[in-house]
């Protein structure tokens, strides 16, 4: 069962630290380099080469050289088999830290176990594993699919005169960010009489996001709503809306790391509103929460420390705030 | 059981069976989901069908060539990806459009030619060469070009994109007339080319057809080079309609599957020597009409795959049952 953090005070907690750290990081941070120096961290992303990880893996980079400490990447470029065998190589290096990506929610969940057991300290970055570790530092993805599913309602539903039709493009049904958007997000539809018409992975892919929307507004040339779970594939969704000359009936929705494409894709009007975890906000979340974890750091139960992602939303129109954005 | 067979082929090669049965299954399925399917039966859906398919056949004439001749392209996904990232560094980087194609056009050559000199020359299987072809350009692209990067983002803006996924004329799409100018160019090349005659000879009997003085090198080349531009054309196409140029295209491996599944589908046997332009249309209908009436019916994209999956494994069946192998085609290294 997918592991979720119920309790607000965790997340409070983590928050907490994260902000104390914050105000204190001159003092910390002096005493600190003494203390962290040598020691070693290690990033296992599902890929590097994507805004998302390389605005991540910058900050946490800026964090170890004013600490002293090191962080080594190991690129599993979309190769689920590769990430397992890295991150068992990454156990047996022995580091301070581990930092994983995780791409399903089962997928990683032995060997973080296993490397807590070890005594490293696992930080879950964004996507969530079933197993709990030392921390975990990413978007709430429930709250993202609730937030979503409650403007497409407002936008698609009833009292709108739209036909409340909406067509869902995750990037795998198991991956976990999907797996709980769909879940908070159809709560929502249930007692809205929202339809939703389609429900079809992209595999993360734009062309293939593009063709299943293609199809889709044949099918139903009345659809209000495109809710994509990521705004690279999403984009695909849109240069198709757009292309069927109906950017102004249906909106784009998606969610994202938040960097200067998905700004231009508004601009653009092939997306019309990105819920954005600011991936250059969480890079360095995340390297603060490393200084954290490398400092000993723990909650008073042992239970996970937890900082949520505060959310950017980008949307077209008036409000369109092109600063909401952030450049690698 | 031979009686039947030869009844319905009237003589002709037993490849037509395949390709009768293809067409029998493909017209089926248009009448079930034109009956059960919401929105299927629309000249919009069909307008749908073709420009979705459009890049598919493209690829698919390159591969069909290669693999008449009896050879086998695995870095034709590969090259597409690569063709359509070095174009678009260039448009992105406001370059005229013409000099971009024209240096993607020459890169892309080079990827045919050597591949082309690997098999011919070296004589190492094609599926070796072209499958070690498909790391080394993927790697090669993505870090000389796109710096590591995934994924290229293009501008719809911009008037090579605008053109690319725009009409060419009212009521026809750029996509849809270069996939027609290319199944034209790939009918030109099989049936009123010299080079055609030497690649069905070579794809017939490949021993015979160098013993008897027919130029195999020469031509392996045209062959590998004319599906690199075809790899390069696909890549404008599909790059320029959704607006990205992304290698996971390569590595995930499916557009790929599904090329080889509409060449075996359309009735050319693996073995070469057989096939035609007809061929790669009864292909791609099947496909084109399966995948868009599956998405019609919100299919998740596993269950699509399984469903394909069974249907290659049914015409290679079917395929191997109706060209039986002999003494003469059953060959060493033959696929």
């Amino acid at each position: 069962m997918l592991h979720t953090l119920n309790s607000k005070m965790k997340t409070a907690i983590g928050g907490a630290l994260v902000g104390a750290f914050a105000l204190l990081a001159p003092a910390t941070q002096a005493s600190a380099d003494a203390d962290l120096t040598g020691k070693k961290v290690i990033f296992v992303p599902i890929t590097m080469g994507i805004s998302l990880t390389e605005g991540w893996a910058r900050r946490m980079r800026e964090h170890a050289e004013t600490s002293g400490y090191t962080v080594d990447i190991r690129d599993a470029a979309f190769n689920t088999g590769a990430m397992a065998e890295l991150l068992a190589k990454a156990i047996s290096d022995k580091p301070d830290v581990i930092v994983v990506h995780n791409p399903t929610v089962q997928l990683l969940a032995r060997q973080i176990k296993q490397a807590e057991a070890e005594g490293i300290k696992v930080l879950q970055l964004n996507l969530q594993s079933n197993q709990p570790s030392s921390a975990f530092v990413g978007a709430n993805w429930d709250r993202i699919g609730r937030e979503i599913a409650e403007d497409i309602v407002k936008e698609c539903g009833e009292g709108s005169g739209k036909s409340g039709k909406v067509a869902i493009i995750p990037g795998q049904l198991t991956a976990a960010d999907s797996v709980m958007m769909n879940a908070a997000a159809m709560k929502v539809f249930e007692g809205h009489k929202i339809e939703v018409v389609s429900n079809q992975a992209s595999d993360w892919e734009p062309e293939k996001a593009r063709q299943i929307t293609a199809t889709v507004l044949q099918q139903h040339p009345d659809l209000c709503a495109i809710f994509g779970h990521w705004d690279v594939h999403t984009m695909g969704a849109g240069n198709a809306v757009k292309d069927a000359g109906l950017a102004d009936n249906v909106m784009v929705y998606a969610t994202g790391g938040g960097d200067d494409v998905a700004c231009k894709a508004v601009e653009d009007k092939v997306l019309d509103r990105v819920w954005s975890y600011d991936a250059d906000g969480q890079g360095r979340d995340a390297g603060t929460m490393i200084d954290l974890l490398l400092q000993g750091a723990v909650t008073a139960d042992g239970s996970m420390l937890s900082v949520e992602s505060p959310m950017k939303i980008i949307k077209a129109g008036d409000s369109y705030d092109a600063s909401l954005c952030w450049k690698m | 059981m031979a009686d039947w067979k030869t009844m319905i082929n009237r003589g002709g090669p037993n490849t037509k069976l395949l390709e009768y049965v293809v067409m029998a299954v493909t017209v089926a399925l248009v009448v079930v989901f034109s009956l059960t399917v919401d929105g299927f039966a629309t000249l919009g859906n069909a307008g749908v069908i073709l420009s979705n398919s459009a890049s598919l056949v493209i690829l698919s004439c390159g591969m069909a060539v290669v693999i008449i001749s009896r050879g086998l392209d695995l870095s034709l996904i590969a090259v597409m990806v690569a063709g359509a990232t070095t174009f678009s560094v260039f448009i992105n980087a406001d370059y005229p459009a013409s000099m971009a194609f024209l240096v993607t056009l020459a890169a892309m050559a080079l990827v045919g030619l050597a591949n082309a000199w690997l098999i011919a020359y070296v004589e190492i299987p094609a599926m070796l060469a072209t499958l070690a072809s498909a790391m080394l350009v993927t790697g090669l692209f993505r870090f000389t070009i796109l710096r590591g990067e995934f994924m290229l983002l293009l501008s719809k803006s911009s008037p090579a994109v605008v053109f690319l996924s725009g009409n060419i004329m009212p009521g026809l799409s750029t996509p849809v007339a270069l996939m027609l100018v290319t199944l034209a160019a790939t009918m030109l090349l099989l049936r009123a080319m010299s080079a055609g005659r030497t690649i069905y000879a070579m794809g017939d009997n490949f021993q015979a057809a160098r013993l008897s003085g027919l130029p195999v090198r020469t031509t392996t080349i045209v062959v590998y080079v004319f599906a690199a531009f075809t790899a390069l054309c696909a890549g404008l196409v599909s790059s320029a309609a959704s607006g990205a140029v992304d290698f996971r295209t390569v590595t995930n491996g499916t557009l790929l599957f599904e090329v080889i599944l509409v060449v075996v589908l359309g009735g050319i046997p693996l073995r070469g020597g057989r096939g035609s332009v007809r061929n790669i249309i009864v292909g791609v209908a099947l496909i084109a009409v399966l995948r868009n009436g599956m998405t019609l019916m919100n299919f998740t994209s596993q269950m699509q795959d399984l469903l394909k999956g069974l249907v290659l494994i049914i015409a290679i069946v079917a395929d191997n049952y109706l060209n039986p192998r002999d003494t003469e085609t059953d060959t060493v290294g033959d696929l």
